[in-house]
Order: structure tokens, then sequence, then C-alpha cells
């Protein structure tokens, strides 16, 4: 991931490629144009994450359950690699936010520091802008690593062949709920092996006299 | 210092061999080294001209230029800026103590009822401008104009209409008004008056230049109203739906007087020091504790919450 090596042999390689790109995205172009006019995917420079932060819920009537606060926060352009970011980020998923900020100090990656400090801005938000009443009654309910915007340079090689170098850079995305972690369902063996000889017992022979 | 010295002994070392250069010379007779040989002589450091000059403050250089013959262009105002209210309240109204706590049937009711405006004479002068300049303007119609314009504005920020706002409501009043509002649901109902409203206090002061007047008049309402605020998440934070509360508010309203297009609007409220704590937020708050030295220890049994000063403010 951190140098794409793509030995090849100088311009002519790379006019080789822009053009099977340029034939592939005309063709991708074309085929969305006749499909749908509207745009349904995500661009480049979109921050839906943060505009998750925007939405404003009608008021609870008194007999409804407590909605949960939902706090949405993320770092973008991280000097780390996505795929090292990614361990942390699966290591916090389902942890109370003390017990997060906990690990991630005692934890000897550069991504877990800049991650620390994710958590721990997200907090203070929560308190101060989304009504959160106990800044402990927090869990991390969403958590992942995405891709940044790569710098490409030239990594030479031997005998006149050069590489493409990315300088990889991720974002970070965390959501924060209020209240108490959900416990995972943790079912015993027996359990599993009982759902196992209903799934057989539960098949039917189709087209059979 | 230390530089200048190797200085010299460097230009003392070209002297002693340039003065040598010219007897003829065997090559292949070798000279001891010099005994004191500097280790530096380049200049290595550098110091800007203008730390040395701080004690000196140029002189304006615009005059300068102005006195050598150079003409200056004309300085264009191209965004004039419009100022259309003024930055606070002046000479505020300090209402008097006991204001709608005493039943209106005895001796101090009637007292603080029959007190009128005529009472204060620069509230009198104001009064006098403002009709200089609005010919429409009378005490008695204004302070049911003052609670409809409140009654307007109020509804146009639940329903969040910022033309409206604007045009019912002062741009120094706007901030103060919506400042935190923007992602919480506010309901907000007027239920009556309790007591007609009154002009109380009237001040026309002039800003910047002279002539430039503001006119602003302070009307007292004792209402029954009912607010609750939702926050972002439609859960109840302050006050509640079904229960009125009776509030006494003195508002200040507010018109430029010299601009013929302007209007009375809402500037502000006064918070007199004699009135009642708010209703606590639906919330436990933190209360920052007393900085300690590290060789103190904090003693929860013998700590006083500090409470704040009662002091008039304006809202």
């Amino acid at each position: 991931m951190a140098a794409a090596a793509m030995t090849g042999r100088g311009v002519a390689l790379i006019r080789n490629i822009a053009g099977s790109l340029h034939s592939r995205l005309q063709i991708l172009g074309g085929a969305s144009q006749q499909l749908s006019c509207l745009h349904t995917s995500v661009s480049l420079d979109s921050k839906h994450w943060e505009k998750s932060n925007r939405k404003v819920y009608p008021p609870q009537l008194p007999e409804e359950p407590r909605r949960p606060a939902e706090v949405y926060h993320s770092r973008r352009q991280i000097k780390y690699s996505k795929d090292k970011m990614w361990y942390l980020a699966k290591m916090i998923r389902g942890m109370s936010i003390d017990e997060a900020i906990a690990q991630l100090e005692f934890n000897d990656k550069k991504g877990a520091k800049i991650m620390k400090e994710v958590l721990l801005e997200a907090q203070e938000m929560a308190v101060k802008n989304h009504n959160v009443e106990y800044k402990s009654n927090l869990y991390v309910a969403e958590s992942f690593s995405g891709k940044g915007k790569y710098l490409k340079r030239i990594r030479y090689h031997g005998r006149g062949m050069f590489g493409i170098m990315d300088r990889v850079y991720c974002h970070y995305f965390v959501k924060l709920v209020e209240g108490v972690p959900p416990k995972p369902e943790q079912s015993t063996s027996f359990d599993q092996a009982k759902e196992y000889v209903q799934g057989l017992r539960n098949r039917t022979i189709i087209h059979s006299l | 210092m230390a530089t200048s010295m190797t200085r010299t002994f460097g230009a003392l070392r070209n002297v002693t061999y340039s003065s040598l250069k010219n007897a003829e010379f065997p090559r292949d007779v070798r000279h001891p080294g010099p005994l004191f040989l500097p280790v530096r002589t380049k200049k290595r450091y550098f110091i800007p001209p203008a730390v040395g000059l701080k004690g000196k403050k140029e002189e304006n250089p615009e005059i300068k230029g102005r006195a050598a013959g150079i003409v200056f262009r004309q300085q264009y105002l191209e965004r004039p800026i419009n100022i259309a209210c003024s930055a606070g309240v002046f000479d505020p109204y300090i209402p008097p103590e006991g204001d709608a706590r005493v039943s209106a049937l005895s001796k101090e009711g009637l007292k603080q009822r029959t007190e009128q405006i005529r009472q204060s004479a620069a509230s009198q002068l104001a009064i006098r401008k403002i009709k200089e300049h609005d010919s429409q303007f009378s005490t008695k119609t204004f302070a049911e104009q003052a609670q409809e314009i409140f009654i307007e504005a109020h509804n146009a920020l639940i329903h969040f209409n910022r033309e409206r706002l604007h045009s019912l409501v002062t741009e120094r009043c706007y901030p103060e008004m919506t400042r935190g509002n923007r992602y919480k649901t506010i309901r907000w109902k007027f239920m009556e008056s309790l007591e007609a409203p009154r002009v109380v206090h009237a001040r026309c002061p002039d800003m910047v230049t002279k002539g430039n007047l503001y006119g602003q008049v302070t009307v007292r309402m004792h209402s029954k109203q009912t607010l609750a605020i939702y926050d972002r998440f439609g859960r109840l934070m302050l006050g509640s739906e079904e229960q009125p509360k009776d509030v006494l508010e003195y508002l200040v309203i507010e018109r430029h007087l010299i601009n013929p297009y302007s209007r009375w609007r809402l500037h502000g409220k006064i918070v007199p020091s004699w009135a009642p704590p708010k209703d606590p937020v639906i919330m436990t708050v933190a209360i920052p504790g007393p900085e300690l030295k590290p060789w103190e220890e904090f003693d929860a049994l013998n700590y006083e919450v500090p409470k704040p000063a009662a002091v008039q403010w304006n809202k």
C-alpha cells in the first residue's frame, strides 16, 4: 500500500495507463448517465460525517423513552496508513469512552495518540454543544478509518526504473452515543449446536412428490 | 568586542606580510605560525538595523510626504458602514424594589401605581425629542405597540424567520436572542397580560456625531408565559409547556430617529438586581471548585458555593 511499485518503462507506460483509465472512465460515465442523472455517490470533498451533527429531531412526547444523544466527530488527513489505523479503530469499537481512552493512552502506535485526541475532542463537544449530561456516560458506537488524499512521489529503482510512491493519509471517524455500552450477545456452544441442528431441520425439498 | 580584537589581529597579520612581500624571500624557509591564532574571523551574525533604533519613533511619513510635495489620492469609502442601532442601553432604568410584589390595594401599591413618568424630567425631555422626529408617538399607545412587537418577535424566533426577526429586533439584540438556538426547538406561548403595559423610562442618546439620535424607551410588562426548550434530540432542557409563569419584564425599545424609514424595534431587556433566580436547567452541571495550591486539600463539608452578586444587568 505504501509504495505502489509499478515498474514500467518511463513515459510510454504512463501514456498507456492513462489511456486505459480514460477509456474506462468514459465507459463508466456513459453507463451512469444512462442509469441516473442524480449524484447518488459521495464525491471526494464531501464532509457528510460532520453534517450529521446538524440533524435536529422533533421534541419528544413525555411518555416516549429518552432518545440517547449521538455525537459525530472526525479528523481528516492524518499522516498514517488507513490499514494500520483500522486495527486501532476495530479495537475500540463498542468500548465505553473511558476504557477506550485508557487503552489508547498506553498503546504504542502512532495512530493511538491521534485517536485519543479525537475522542477527547468529541467528548468535550458532546458536553458543551450537544447537551450530554455526564461525560463518562458515552460509548463508541462506530469507529472506522478511511483513505485520505495521497501525495504521489517518485521512488527510484535501479536501471532507470521508477515506481510511484504514495505518501499515505487517512481520515478517522467516530460516533459517540450516550448511555451504557451494549453487551455483545454471547451464545454458548450448546445454543450454537441447537441452532445448527434447527437449520438442518428447516431444509425443504422443492419440486418433489 | 571579541570580534573586533580578532579583526585587528587579522589586519596586523596582513600588514606585516604585505610589508615583507616586497623583499626577496627564500621559498623553503618556513615561518612559525602566529602566537594568537584567531579561530573565527568571518562575521557570522546579523543585527538588523532597526534593533538599535528602538527609542526613536519616526514621524508620520505621511506628513513628510505631503511636505515634500507628494499629492495623495482621495480616499473613497467604497463600502460605507451603516449603524442602525446603538451598542447598549444608555442610562438604564432602575426598577424600584418590590415592584409587582406588593398588592395593588395597599398604600405602597397605590404609590407605585400612581408613580407616573412625569416625575423624571430627563424622560420628559427625551419624549419631547422623540415627538419632534415622530409626530405620532404617544406614551399611551406606545406601550401596547411595544407588547405587540415583543410577541411578534418571539413568534418569529420560534419559527426562526430571520428576515422578520431582523425587522422586529435590533442588531444588538439579535445575537443575544439567537445564540445557541440554532439546533434547538423552542416552544413559547404568550398566555395573557396581567397588567397593562406602561412606559416607564425614555432616553435619547446621540452616538458618534451630534444629532445622530437614537430613541430608547423602556416599557414595563407583567404577563403570563409558557416556555419550553428542547435540545437537538427532542429532550426537554428547560421549562415546561403546561406550567405558565408570571413574568415581569422591562423591555427596551429603540428607534433610529433621524432615519425616516426606521422602526421601533426590541433592543434589550433590563434584569433588576432583586429579580428572583431563574429555574434550573434539567441537567446535572459540575460547579468548578476553588483553585487549590499543591499542598492544600479540598474540604467538601465546609465549602460554600459562591453565589453571583445581585447586580442589575441588561439582557
